[in-house]
Order: structure tokens, then sequence, then C-alpha cells
């Protein structure tokens, strides 16, 4: 097991590296592609050349290797590898630190991660269990119709369609009836504010974690449908041990590997969703900080924020792994 | 929006978890015809199968169904309710004053040769890598886990803005091809760790059944033994993720249009559609959200039926 | 220090009529649409920035929201005889919030920070005119890319044609005559900054020391902004509310917002536009006022055919139904323009210098074939940048240019436009803004079109004509402000003649807000509500 974990770690380190060297490598070909990136810093306006080497040389994009098209810019890679190894994330465009911008924007993505989480497993368990237990029969094709349907419909028109028809008249209804500050005005309030964060990240954070269940539940199912023909469930049962207990311990139990090990690689996929829904619910969050850096060619607020990510993901991916390991009792490490 | 080739690898993991992994399967005919025949039984199957082949021929022939240019908007029409068949404009207008029904028709084509494109691209990649990788294992697998691994670890849609970023002064020219083919390389790019994975578990599988051993022994070359015993084992499983990939491309080329980096108007396709609907999704012009949102529905809905129903009867465990 | 009153007494309102929020509170919800970045008057050039900054700075005038005419408001006095040397005299005995006099020092050391070319301001260009600007720049090369190598640094670090005269007396001479500078001095890049924020910089930019009625107390930038009334303010013009709570929007939508009572202005999507209008409660609080910023369609002249032809350039103007596209994508926010500068907004602005605006498509076909056609097979490119409205419009105008003249058409948005207008990277096209940085119509004309090499013609277009220098710069030299407009005038008579971009809409302005608040003002310039007017019940 101690063997396993080292060489877990070392894989993810190495992972952690190649994210970091790829990451490197598309933002400096796009430099070197598009331009200096402080032009855009300018907008309407043609900056003189004194501004522009002012600012380039502030955002440390002076070095000569970003004019020439091919070349991989060491340098600057391994001067961006030992400011952060002494925590030096370095600042956007216009000299905010990113560090300070993660802390402001990861909290609010995080509550909205948590509640998308915990609907896709209540969701997700639930209605895969139910869709398991009942075969073959309406329910089940009722589950699996209906979580198809709404994993095809897109997740901007269902927040779109919240947002303009649905809370305004909600939100005033419940502010006449409850008064302003009251938990049913803010949980239907249009948008995002900083004052109630959880309240008014529940309806959109309930909203994504709906559109994103169908794969859980299907994911379920299948794992539920596997046990219950699976050797050690027959043997439970002929043990004398009740349908309940067979549901509960054995094939629940069993069935939350492949969710464990889904929630390590949908914690990516999330992201799409939290800039659609950040975007929209007007959050001020990771992912309509990265779009908007992205979009302003913002190297040091993209690279930086990736690598966070990156280090969480890679973290949650062992973190699984080794769940895994807890769970199911037929997989041993040596 | 979840990319279904993630799900599918973790079912997959999950499989793959379980002694021996998946029951064995004889690579023969007999599977495929035997499916064959299961699904022309089911009449969810038909149905999903009917749809899926309208759309088809829509994508192909628009000219079948319209006379109308969906490129022909006349302002002074703009936002006209559906008027019904046979009238001038049969689902309406939209706001710049196009024929809704033109578009709708033409709208197909771009969302279904992206996602054609696609899936059939990511699924090439992920049988050459996969193969590879499980059939020579050592530095080559260690090479391509990490590889997937890397790809992985990066989030598709900050992907998909990242590359389209840097490809955005790239002038490609214009044309059908040319405007689905950034979100085709990006999406791509992004999209074929999970096959590859897939393709490499079926062939580690394959590798030590008899026959294939027995091969081997004989002197058949790498290639050969690949081609003709490995493979095929690999084909039934990755296909039966094809339409379920396939559906999940059109969706998610909905999302892009909605941020605006997939194909950009004034390209029509239904995604564009779908996000310029869903801001008019106001008294006298819901038409303009529900017409194209019902066509992606009733596709991907088709796309995942048939993908269910395949890999039911392609996965003689779940029988 | 801060009087407060009670919050959070809101009750009744209903949602689709807006919030009716009760009496007693006093403060006023408004939304920021843009990404705000900086707080520094110097750098701030976006609407948002210098609505914020209006409440929290004063400059040397005020503009006349009726007529934009400026008016003396920190200046005691603006004189010049020879419209070279301008003597500004400061009221006395104002300060800024920290206590520090604002004087004749506390403008120079602002616009001596703002010309400093490594400084890097947004508002740098606005000191262009006067004395000692270039010395500041320092020399330079830019290569075709827009890389940039520096041969020498600037020699100088302050402006040499200002010059404190006395704590109330500012004397600023300029490089040439021109008659408009005063009228530049209201503008967000002219106000004073305090010793202290200069020594500060970075921390100023977020936390600003004004002279203002107001002063920001917090910051959350990317969220909300909230600012409080200054108690020492002594200036004429101060609100009667105690506190503003602006709330940042980038990117969606804060019209909900609106109508569920969380703001107290709000402009409606396109496609809430006919419902709004249609509210018989709300329509009677609407608010409407014609902008001052142009829309229109540039050419690349430097491109040669078929974009030289006038005929061409007649065509596609010809073609596009103004009124028809406005009504259908911008509802209320465009009205169709035919002139280059904006008609009455600002002096020597009149309507209908542009004979070509209007829609005709018949005449429009004959001026494409009088231009020998377009290509068969041939796609026209538009090229833009990425906002989404103004993607949507000028699909909307590509598609008239497709039904009237028969040209295929296609979009280019790109996050580069600027930066590609500036190298000429252009093969149709392109939409253009131009938002005027002072009442003038000089403002419209030369900096748009003026400057460029005989042979080469201007940057951004490829277009000169030695008529239209000439008239701009007898403009510049005319003994009086009118005479001066009179010129411009003329050169905009040029313009029309020569035709090298069509006019498509002025800005429009509307906007909608709850019952709480009164007297609800628009800036003609801007559009953003006079929170120095407005009234909260």
């Amino acid at each position: 097991m101690g063997r396993y974990v080292a060489r877990r770690l070392l894989q993810g380190l190495l992972t952690l590296f190649l994210v970091m060297v790829l990451l490197h490598l598309l933002t400096t070909a796009a430099i070197q592609l598009n331009g200096n990136p402080a032009l855009a810093f300018f907008g309407d306006r043609v900056p003189t050349a004194a501004q522009l080497q002012a600012v380039s040389e502030r955002y440390g994009l002076g070095d000569a290797c970003y004019n020439q098209l091919g070349n991989p810019c060491v340098g600057p890679f391994l001067d961006r590898l030992a400011a952060y190894a002494t925590g030096d994330f370095g600042t956007d465009l216009r000299g905010r630190e990113v560090t300070e911008i993660v802390a402001v924007a990861a909290p609010n993505t995080l509550r909205l991660f948590a509640v998308v989480g915990l609907t896709w497993l209540v969701v997700g368990m639930t209605l895969g269990s139910l869709a398991a237990r009942y075969r073959g029969r309406a329910a089940d094709h009722g589950i699996r119709a209906g979580s198809i349907l709404v994993d095809a419909f897109p997740v901007f028109v269902m927040l779109l369609v919240y947002k303009f028809v649905v809370t305004v008249p909600m939100s005033t209804w419940a502010r006449d009836t409850f008064g302003a500050e009251s938990l049913p005005a803010l949980l239907f309030r249009p948008s995002f504010s900083p004052d109630h964060p959880w309240a008014t990240v529940l309806v959109p954070g309930v909203l994504l974690g709906l559109a994103g269940s169908a794969a859980f539940i299907r994911l379920v199912r299948a794992a539920q449908l596997e046990n219950y023909n699976a050797e050690h469930v027959r043997t439970a049962r002929s043990k004398g041990l009740g349908e309940r207990h067979v549901t509960l311990f054995h094939i629940v139990r069993n069935s939350s590997i492949p969710v464990v090990t889904a929630i390590g690689f949908v914690f990516a996929e999330a992201l799409a969703g939290a800039v659609v829904t950040e975007g929209l619910m007007n959050v001020y969050g990771m992912g309509g900080v990265l779009w908007s850096a992205v979009r302003d060619s913002d190297v040091s607020v993209v690279v930086g924020i990736v690598t966070l990510l990156a280090v969480v993901t890679v973290v949650v991916m062992i973190v699984v792994d080794l769940l895994y390991a807890a769970l199911d009792p037929r997989i041993r490490f040596d | 929006m979840t990319d279904p080739t993630t799900s599918a690898l973790v079912a997959r993991e999950a499989d793959a978890s379980g002694p021996g992994g998946p029951a064995r399967r004889d690579p023969s005919r007999s599977l495929w015809s035997e499916a064959f025949r299961t699904l022309r039984r089911r009449p969810s199957v038909v149905a999903a199968s009917v749809v899926v082949l309208f759309f088809a021929v829509v994508a192909l022939v628009p000219g079948l169904f319209t006379a109308k240019d969906p490129r022909r908007c006349d302002i002074g029409e703009s936002r006209l309710t559906p008027q019904g068949l046979g009238a001038e404009h049969p689902l309406g207008t939209n706001v710049r004053g196009c024929d809704v029904w033109a578009q709708v028709i033409h709208g197909a084509q771009p969302s279904l040769l992206l996602a054609f494109v696609v899936v059939g691209a990511s699924v090439l990649i992920g049988l050459v890598l996969g193969t590879l990788s499980g059939y020579y294992l050592g530095w080559v697998d260690a090479l391509t886990s990490r590889l997937v691994e890397v790809f992985l670890v990066i989030p598709l849609l900050l992907a998909a803005l990242l590359a389209l970023s840097l490809f955005r002064n790239v002038d490609l020219g214009t044309g059908q091809l040319a405007s689905i083919l950034q979100p085709a390389l990006v999406l791509t790019a992004f999209g074929w760790m999970g096959y590859t994975r897939y393709v490499r578990a079926s062939v580690l599988e394959a590798r030590n059944l008899d026959y294939v051993t027995a091969a081997t022994v004989l002197g058949a070359s790498d290639l050969r033994v690949m081609f003709r015993h490995v493979l095929p084992n690999a084909i039934g499983p990755v296909t039966a993720l094809v339409p379920t990939a396939i559906a999940g491309v059109i969706s998610t080329e909905a999302v892009l249009a909605f941020l605006g980096i997939g194909i950009s108007p004034p390209a029509v396709s239904w995604g564009i559609m779908i996000s310029e609907g869903s801001e008019w999704f106001t008294p006298g012009t819901r038409h303009l959200l529900v017409v194209p949102l019902s066509c992606l529905l009733a596709t991907v809905l088709s796309f995942v039926v048939l993908g269910d129903s395949l890999r039911d009867a392609l996965d003689p465990k779940l029988r | 220090m801060l009087a407060l009153v009670a919050t959070g007494c809101s009750s009744g309102g209903d949602g689709g009529g807006g919030g009716d929020q009760g009496g007693g509170d006093a403060t006023v919800r408004l939304a920021l649409t843009q990404d705000v970045d900086t707080l520094l008057p110097m750098d701030s050039n976006v609407g948002d920035n210098i609505a914020v900054l209006d409440v929290i700075y004063d400059g040397l005038v005020r503009y006349d929201p009726q007529t934009t005419e400026p008016y003396n408001y920190l200046a005691e006095d603006i004189s010049t005889e020879d419209n070279v040397v301008w003597t500004i005299a400061i009221k006395e005995g104002t300060t800024f919030h920290n206590g520090e006099p604002v004087d004749a020092e506390a403008f120079a050391r602002a616009w001596n920070y703002a010309a400093y070319g490594p400084n890097a301001m947004e508002n740098n260009y606005f000191f262009e005119r006067i004395e000692g600007y270039d010395a500041m720049q320092g020399d330079y090369e830019v290569s075709e890319d827009g890389e940039v190598t520096v041969n020498e640094e600037p020699s100088a670090d302050t402006l040499s044609g200002l010059e404190v005269v006395d704590p109330t007396t500012l004397e600023v001479t300029l490089n040439g005559p021109f008659a408009g500078f005063d009228t530049m001095l209201g503008y967000t890049g002219f106000f004073p900054i305090a010793q202290a924020c200069l020594d500060d910089i970075d921390a100023c930019a977020t936390q600003p020391i004004g002279n203002g009625p107001f002063q920001v107390e917090q910051w959350q930038q990317g969220q909300s902004l909230t600012a409080t009334k200054f108690e020492g303010y002594t200036g004429e013009e101060a609100p009667n509310f105690d506190r503003i709570e602006w709330t940042e929007y980038s990117g969606s939508s804060s019209w909900p917002d609106f109508q569920a009572g969380i703001l107290d202005t709000g402009t409606p999507p396109p496609a809430e536009w006919q419902q709004a209008n249609a509210d018989p409660d709300l329509s009677t609080r609407k608010v409407e006022v014609a902008g001052a910023a142009l829309t229109y369609l540039g050419f690349p002249l430097y491109e040669g055919e078929p974009w030289t032809d006038v005929e061409f350039r007649k065509a596609i103007s010809m073609a596009i139904d103004r009124q028809a596209v406005i009504d259908a994508v911008l509802p209320g926010q465009g009205v169709p323009a035919d002139s280059w500068v904006v008609p009455e907004r600002v002096p020597g602005g009149v309507a209908g210098t542009c004979q070509w605006c209007t829609f005709d498509p018949d005449a429009a076909k004959q001026a494409l074939e009088a231009a020998g056609g377009w290509p068969e097979g041939e796609t026209l490119t538009i090229h833009l940048g990425t906002d989404e409205t103004q993607l949507e419009y000028f699909q909307a105008i590509g598609d008239q240019i497709t039904l009237n003249l028969g040209i295929p058409y296609e979009l280019d948005p790109s996050p580069d436009y600027f930066a590609r207008r500036a190298a000429r990277d252009f093969s149709g096209p392109f939409r253009a803004n131009w938002f005027p940085d002072y009442p003038l119509n000089e403002n419209y004309l030369g900096p748009v079109y003026g400057g460029g090499e005989p042979d080469e013609g201007n940057t951004s277009f490829g277009y000169y004509n030695e008529e239209f220098e000439q008239l701009i710069a007898e403009g510049d030299r005319a003994a009086d402000l009118d005479a001066a407009v009179a010129k411009y005038a003329e050169a905009e008579k040029v313009l029309a003649e020569d035709f090298p971009t069509v006019p498509i809409s002025f800005s429009q302005v509307t906007v909608f807000h709850s019952d709480r608040v009164s007297n609800v003002v628009l800036d003609p310039f801007s559009g953003s509500v006079k929170l120095r007017l407005l009234e909260v019940a």
C-alpha cells in the first residue's frame, strides 16, 4: 500500500508538470501567433510605443522569445516555476495578485460545486437505485428517458429561462409575502449576491446539478445491475439475509465505487457548467475569472488558475484511487 | 453536457475492476448479427433509427425540404409567428427576419457534421493509441497513460477556449467544412482519451486469449496480430459508445455556440439557433427556442437510445 | 460621520412594475455593466469608471446635461488671448477627502503623471495638445506585428507647457492654437489627484482619494462597489441621498434584478423591450436620451478596389434600412445616423450632412452596377469586435447587404479588433464606433480622419484629404470657438463628398427607473444617470 501511494504521488507530480508544460506551450504559442496581449490592454486606443513597452515589461512579456514563433520560451517557463515554488503566482494585467483573485473567487465556485455535487449524489443515487431495482419496468424506462432528456437539454437554456421567466415573479411574490431579506426571496433572487452566498447559489446549483446528473443515474444503475447478479450478492441472499440488507450493504456500497471515480473526472467537467452558470447568474467565481482571462490573453491568470485547478484535480484523482481501494474489497495493492 | 466518453470510461473502469474484466466475448460475427436481430425487435430502437435517419437525410440534402435560403433575411419581416404548413414562413421568422424553417433544416448539417467528424477522429486516435499501448505495454503504455491523464486534467471547456483563442487569427477560409474545423479540432484534441483507455482495456484482455497467443507463437507479425485478432475485439464495445458520443458532441456544440466559441454566425447551426432563441423566450417569440431545441432533443435522445441499446446488445453481461 | 439611514425596511413592490421599496432608505442601487478595473481618473476611459468617478471627483468644468455646454465648477475663470496660452484660475478653499488642498499643483501632478508615456495611462492621449508632450514619450520603433523597441527613454517627466503660477493659477501652453481646449477640461482625465494618491498609486486605483461629494467605501473588485456621502463636501452639486451601491455585472443581464426591485435603474435587453414598454406602470418611468456615440462602417481604403470606389461605398450605405435594423435588433438603443457629427448635441453638429445615408435599395443597386458589381462567388467579410449585441447588429446589417445587393457576407469577430485595425489587417468593411471625448464637432473629425500621410492615408482607414486637413487646422487656429466650429463643419462637408465611411447610427439610451427615485436625468454624452441630480424619495 505504501509503495502504491508513493508511486501514485510521483505520477501525479509528473502529470502536474506535464500540464504546466502543455499550458506554457499553448499560451506561448498564442502570444507568438496573436501578438502582444498588452495591445488588448488598451482597447479602443492605439497605445503609444512607450505605453506598450511599459505594459509588456510590467507583466513579464518583454522576453524576446515571445516574438519568435516556435520558440518554446524555456527561460520564462523556468522563471515561472521558480516563482511558483516560492508561492508567487504573479499578478493579472491590472496588477492584482492572482492569489487574491483566487481567494475571492474560489469560495463562490466551491459553493456552487458543493451544491452541484450534492445534487448529483442525491439524484443519481436515488433515481439510479430505483431504476436498477425496477429494471425493465415503467419506472426504469421513465427515469432513463427523463435523465437523457435533461442531459440533452443545454444547461444555459435552463438557466436563461429560469432567470428571465421564473425568478422575477417568484422573488417578488416571496418578498411581498415573507419580506425582502427572507430566505425564499433570496432563493429566487435573479442574480447572485455576495452578502448571501449560500442562499443565492442554491437554485442555480441545483439546476446545474440536475443537468449533469443523468450520467450518474446511468452509472449507478449499471453498477447496481451488475451487482444484483454478482456472486457475492447471491451468496448474501443464499445466506438468508433480508432483501433490504442486501440492497443497502452489498449493492449500494459496491456501486458507490464508480460514483467515487466519476466525481474525480467530473470535477474537471463541472468547470464548464460553472463558466455558464457564473456568467448568467453573475457569480464572481473561478469559471468567470478564467473565461475573461483567456479572452484578454491574461497569461499569468490563466496559467496560475489552471495550475491550481490541476493540483486540485490531480489530488482528487489520487484520493479517488485510494478510496477505490478502501471501498472495493477485491482491490489490493502490493 | 457531460462528456459521454467520460461516463463510459468511468463505467469501464468499474467493469475493469471486476475479476478478469468484462466477460469474455467471442469476436465472431454471430454477436453482431444477433445484436442486430435483438435490436430490430425493439420499438424504441426502430423509432430512434427513423429519427436519426430522417435528420441524416436533412443534413445531407437540405434542399429536399426547403427551397429557401436560410441566409436571406428580410428585417422587415422580423419575428413573425409560425404560420403553419404551406404558408410563406411555416415556422415563422427570427429576429432578423430569417425563415426559421429554412434555418432549422440547414442548421442540421453543421451540427451533425461536427459530431461525426469529432467522434470519428476521436475513435480513430483512440483505436491507434489504445491498441499500441495495450499491445506493447512498457514505455509506450506509460507514455500514453500520462498523456491521457494530462489531457483529462485540463477541463474541456477551458481547453476549447485556450485553443480557439490560439487559432483565432488563423483564417481557414469560408465554407461548411472550414466553419466547423476549429471546434472539430479542439473537441477532438480533448475527446480522444476515453476511447484510448477503453480500447486499451479491451486489447489487454484480448492479448491473453489463447488464439492470440497461438497466432503470436506461430510467428504472425505484430501488425497482423493487432489487425486480425486484437482489434476486432475492441471494435464492439467502442461501437456501442459512438451514438452516445455523437449525442454529446451535438449538445456541446450548443454550449460552445452560446459561449461564442463554436461555429460562428452568420453560419447557421442548431446550437446558434438555440442560443439566440433562448434569449428570445418571451411571449410571441417562443418558437425561436422551441423549434431548434425540439430538433436537437429529438436527435440527441435518439442517439442515446441507440447507444444504450447497442451497448446492451453488444455487452453479453447485461443480458 | 456617516449619516446612515436605516436600511432594509423595504416593503411592498411588484416585480413587473419595478420595486417600490417604501421611503426612508436613502441608498441608490445601480448596476455597472463593464469590467471596471481601475478608479484612477487618469486611467479611466470607459463609461462605467467615468460614471463612478463623476461623484467621487470634481473637475474644473462640468457640462450642462441638456446642452452639453461646459460651465466652470472648480475653475473660477478660464481665459486665453490666442488659444495657445490658457490661464486657469482655480477656486480657493476646496480640499480632497484626506484634507489636502485642491490647488494648481493638484492638477499639474495629475496631468504630468498621465502624460508620461511609461506610466501607460489610458487618458495619455488627451495631453498631446499640451507643449512638451512629445518629450515625455521617448523614441521608439514599432514593427509590423506591433512589437516595440525603445531607442530612447523619455527626456522629460513633466509637461513643459504646464506652469503652476501660484496655488490658484495654472497656465497651460499648447503646441498650437486650439479654441476648444476649455471644453475638454471637465473630462475624467483632467481631474486633480492628491499627493497621497501619487505616493501610492496602486492603492489609489482601488481606494481613490477624491474631492467630490462621495467617497468610495468599499470596492470588492468584480462584485460590488459602495460609496458614501463625504460630509465635508462644500460644493453646490451634492445629491440628496447618502449611499450608492453598484453591483458589477460583467456580461450577464441586470434587467431581471431591476424587475425584482433589487436595482433602481435598468435597461431591458431587446427581447424584453416590447413587454417593458407595454407595461402601463413601467412605461411611465422611462427616460430616454439621444447619446453621442456614432457607429459606422469603415473600409480598408488601403486595400484598393473595390473599397476605394465611392460608388461601391454608396451602394453599401443605401442598401441598409437603418431604422428597421434598429427597431428589430436594438430597439431603444439607437437612432439612424445621416451625419458624421451628432446633430444638435455638440456645437457644429447638424443632421443630414450625409446624402447617401437614406435607405434606397434601387439606388443602391444602381450604384453597385456603376461600381462594376460584386465578383461572383466572393464573400464580403465584415470585421468587428466580440461584443454580442454588436454581433447581432452587424449580422442584421450584413443581411441587408445580402438581401438588397445580393452580396453574401461573413462576420469576423475578433478579440484583437483594435490591434488588427491598427495593423491594417482587414480585408473588408469593419465596424467602427466613435465615442467623443469632449463636446465639439472637431472631436468627431480630426482624431478620426486626420493626421494621415498623403500617400498612405491615416492608420485606420487609409484616408487622406488635404483640404480636410487644412480646414481642421484652420479651425484649430480660429480666433474663437464659433469660428472654429464653422471651419470644422466645413471639414465635415469635405468628408461627406469623399464618403470614406458609412454612418449607421447614433447611440440612444433608454433607462427605466424604480419609483423610489426621481429626477432621473441621463448624461447626453455617456447615457449614464446623472447621479448628482438624482433624487431618492
